[in-house]
């Protein structure tokens, strides 16, 4: 008997738990959830804010569907990303238009193909799509078109009357009047290795007048004697030694670098186009971001390239991922991002710098005079570089460049080590 | 009980949980490790065998014996500088009694306490040439010039400094509770045959403390060869390779250059060196143990 009764409960509580899980089952065929992985993670300012009024603008518009995202800062980004391509992709991914990031992750095939004519009326600048893509078929979008440039500190100039240097010779002369006025003339992020690489690429155009060829060149044959190359190099080794940069600049970060420029300790700083959001970003002292202004890397005498052949390049984007379980929903949501009047006009209104979209029709005459500038640059541009040297071979060649250069600029090594050391790496 | 205990069934279901451990959270891993240190494996993809090619790059990888040498100087910095200072710290900590032992047995301590990410941004700022701690203080002293801490000539020695006082806590402790084990009688004795402090320390405290200086260094040697995360955290091995270390190396070429069969191959070779550090002093420390017997 009382086996039985043992047996009944038992049975009950198996039914009571089928019936459990089928309904449960059953509404989370409703309920979707995208697991967004992003290399943003401060969601208040700049990019980070845009891509997150996004999302919430799209949970607001379907309900059934929750977004959870992910964030953590690039190098972080980067190793996850690696470990999730081994275990499990999340739905919708940050990632990079560059060989030195998608080679590897599109051999391992982690990514889904998009269909490039769903994009015709997306208003993409015209190549920007190239970097991600494979034996023709598309495997990503662009989010940015990056410029390489220099802010100043126009109050700084005008208060101690120096102008913005029309050759490279006029700039080092610059940074040894901007040292014996006891302040530092360029806040370099030296210590993550790519700024510097980026630096090293500039200079290239406006040695060579173009970069692509002779970087492909270099990486394909493991050769980096170019004479470009080499002068490039001795420049950048005569910048470090003439005071250009900071003390200290091979080991300081980032935010370092950033904060003596922001703090009003530099006069100068070397970064991408997309922190021409500084001139909106409340932290920074008002007398600081409301003369925060740009120019390109001068240019060099008896070089190729002239002032607006300028290091630019579309470097991040979105991708979907092969493996996710809601592929379908996941397309609809990066189409959602990528319609121009998100990504792009948000981006345009934050004074996160220029989309790889068309962003003419949103300029309202109310931008920066920061982000006006580098409209300007980017229009004037008669030539742009393309990607820079770390990201155009694979990832053993970028980690390599960006640990060597340091050591070249530093001193520690050669002109000619240096240029043997990342030749090794491409082999 | 005992009945219990011959059991074969209760004896399995005893160790098979830590075996069980062993094999998935130490053994495989290491089998793995030691498979794909023989592909060229990016970490994503399919994985081809190369045979010793990653081994024979490893023999002339610079970069790689220079971390592997920044990592003994660590051991000998902890061990000549770290521990004594620790055992010193710890027998006058012993010899203060009263609220004070309690407060600096405490404030020795915080470092460890602190996050690792915390101690690196910290040192960065006490290191900055241009804001930094150390440089305003040399200036309050007179010093008009700025010292760059990391410049690639020194920089090692900057991170050593770093790390050697991040650790003094704990060495610091394991060696304060070695003291107080110490029988009290001895010191008494001691001081009725009128020993001074000197002699007390030389010929009391370090002899009773045989066993924890042993344990103490062994776990120093395998963590200066271990180190990571504070070097990460503060150069990331830079400038250049200047302050490498072979934890540290391992982890950028698997995961930031994309050679997970080179990493493998390091952290094979890493293993190697670990086991042979430990039975070195292992044999060591049981010699020197048998000649006290022996003397006895």
């Amino acid at each position: 008997m009382r086996k039985k009764v043992l047996t009944t409960m038992l049975s009950m509580t198996l039914a009571i738990g089928a019936i459990a899980g089928c309904t449960l089952a059953a509404s989370a065929e409703e309920e979707v959830t995208l697991k967004v992985f992003s290399n943003l993670p401060d969601r208040k300012n700049g990019q980070g804010l845009v891509e997150q009024m996004i999302i919430d603008e799209y949970m607001e518009a379907n309900p059934n569907v929750t977004i959870e995202v992910e964030a953590l800062d690039e190098e972080a980004y980067k190793t996850k990303f690696k470990a999730y391509a081994m275990d499990g992709m999340p739905d919708v991914v940050s990632i990079w238009g560059q060989p030195a990031f998608l080679d590897e992750v599109l051999d391992a095939g982690v990514l889904a193909e998009l269909n490039e004519e769903d994009y015709a009326d997306y208003k993409f600048i015209e190549g920007s799509l190239e970097g991600f893509k494979k034996d023709g078929n598309l495997y990503g979008l662009p989010r940015n078109t990056d410029v390489a440039v220099i802010y100043y500190n126009q109050k700084m100039f005008e208060d101690n009357g120096w102008s913005v240097p029309e050759t490279y010779d006029d700039l080092l002369a610059l940074a040894g009047t901007i040292r014996e006025a006891g302040m530092i003339p360029m806040a370099m992020d030296g210590g993550d290795g790519w700024p510097m690489a980026v630096y090293l690429s500039d200079l290239v155009e406006k040695i060579n007048g173009s970069t692509n060829e002779i970087f492909a060149d270099a990486i394909a044959n493991a050769d980096f004697t170019a004479d470009a190359l080499k002068e490039a190099c001795e420049l950048m080794v005569e910048s470090a030694e003439a005071g250009l940069f900071q003390d200290g600049y091979d080991s300081q970060d980032y935010g370092t670098a950033m904060n003596l420029f922001t703090n009003g300790q530099a006069a100068m700083f070397y970064m991408g186009s997309w922190e021409a959001s500084m001139a909106l970003n409340e932290d920074i002292p008002e007398e600081i971001r409301t003369n925060i202004r740009v120019f390109t890397m001068p240019v060099v005498e008896n070089g190729a390239g002239s002032a607006n052949d300028i290091a630019a390049w579309n470097g991040g984007g979105y991708a979907v991922s092969a493996s996710s379980e809601v592929k379908e929903e996941a397309i609809k949501f990066l189409n959602y991002m990528y319609q121009p009047d998100k990504l792009s006009k948000y981006g345009w209104e934050n004074g996160v710098g220029m989309s790889a979209q068309d962003q003419s029709e949103y300029m309202t005459g109310d931008e920066t005079e920061l982000q006006k500038q580098i409209v300007e640059i980017v229009n004037n541009a008669t030539s742009v570089s393309g990607t820079p040297i770390n990201d155009c071979g694979p990832s053993a060649f970028k980690a390599s460049i960006e640990s060597a250069i340091q050591s070249m600029t530093n001193g520690t090594s050669t002109v000619d080590e240096f240029l043997s050391v990342i030749a090794e790496a491409c082999k | 009980m005992k009945k219990l205990y011959s059991n074969k069934l209760v004896i399995t279901s005893l160790i098979l949980p830590g075996i069980l451990v062993f094999i998935f959270a130490i053994l495989a891993p290491i089998c793995l490790s030691v498979y794909y240190g023989f592909t060229d494996y990016s970490g994503m993809g399919k994985a081809e065998w190369i045979g010793m090619e990653n081994y024979q790059k490893l023999m002339h990888d610079s970069t790689f014996w220079k971390s592997l040498w920044h990592s003994l100087l660590l051991a000998v910095g902890f061990i000549c500088i770290q521990h004594p200072l620790a055992m010193i710290v710890a027998a006058i900590l012993d010899k203060l009694q009263g609220k004070a032992e309690g407060f600096f047995r405490c404030v020795y301590f915080i470092p460890n306490v602190i996050s690792v990410a915390v101690i690196a941004y910290l040192w960065k700022f006490i290191y900055n040439p241009d804001f930094g701690l150390l440089n305003n203080i040399l200036k309050a002293f007179g010093y008009t010039g700025k010292i760059n801490w990391f410049d690639s000539k020194i920089a090692i020695w900057s991170v050593l400094v770093v790390l050697i006082w991040h650790g003094f806590g704990w060495g610091m402790l394991i060696y304060y509770t070695g003291i107080k084990n110490i029988d009290p009688v001895l010191y008494e004795a001691a001081a009725i045959d009128g020993a001074n402090q000197r002699q007390t320390f030389l010929k009391i405290t370090l002899p009773q403390m045989k066993s924890v200086i042993q344990v103490n260094v062994t776990m120093a040697i395998i963590s200066a060869l271990k180190q990571m995360e504070t070097v990460y955290l503060l150069t990331n091995g830079g400038p250049g390779d200047s302050t490498q270390f072979t934890a540290n190396y391992l982890y950028q070429q698997a995961f930031k250059a994309f050679k997970y069969g080179y990493g493998n191959a390091i952290s094979v070779v890493f293993i190697i060196i670990c086991i042979l550090v430990t039975v070195v002093l292992n044999t060591i420390f049981a010699e020197r143990a048998e000649k006290g017997k022996a003397v006895r």
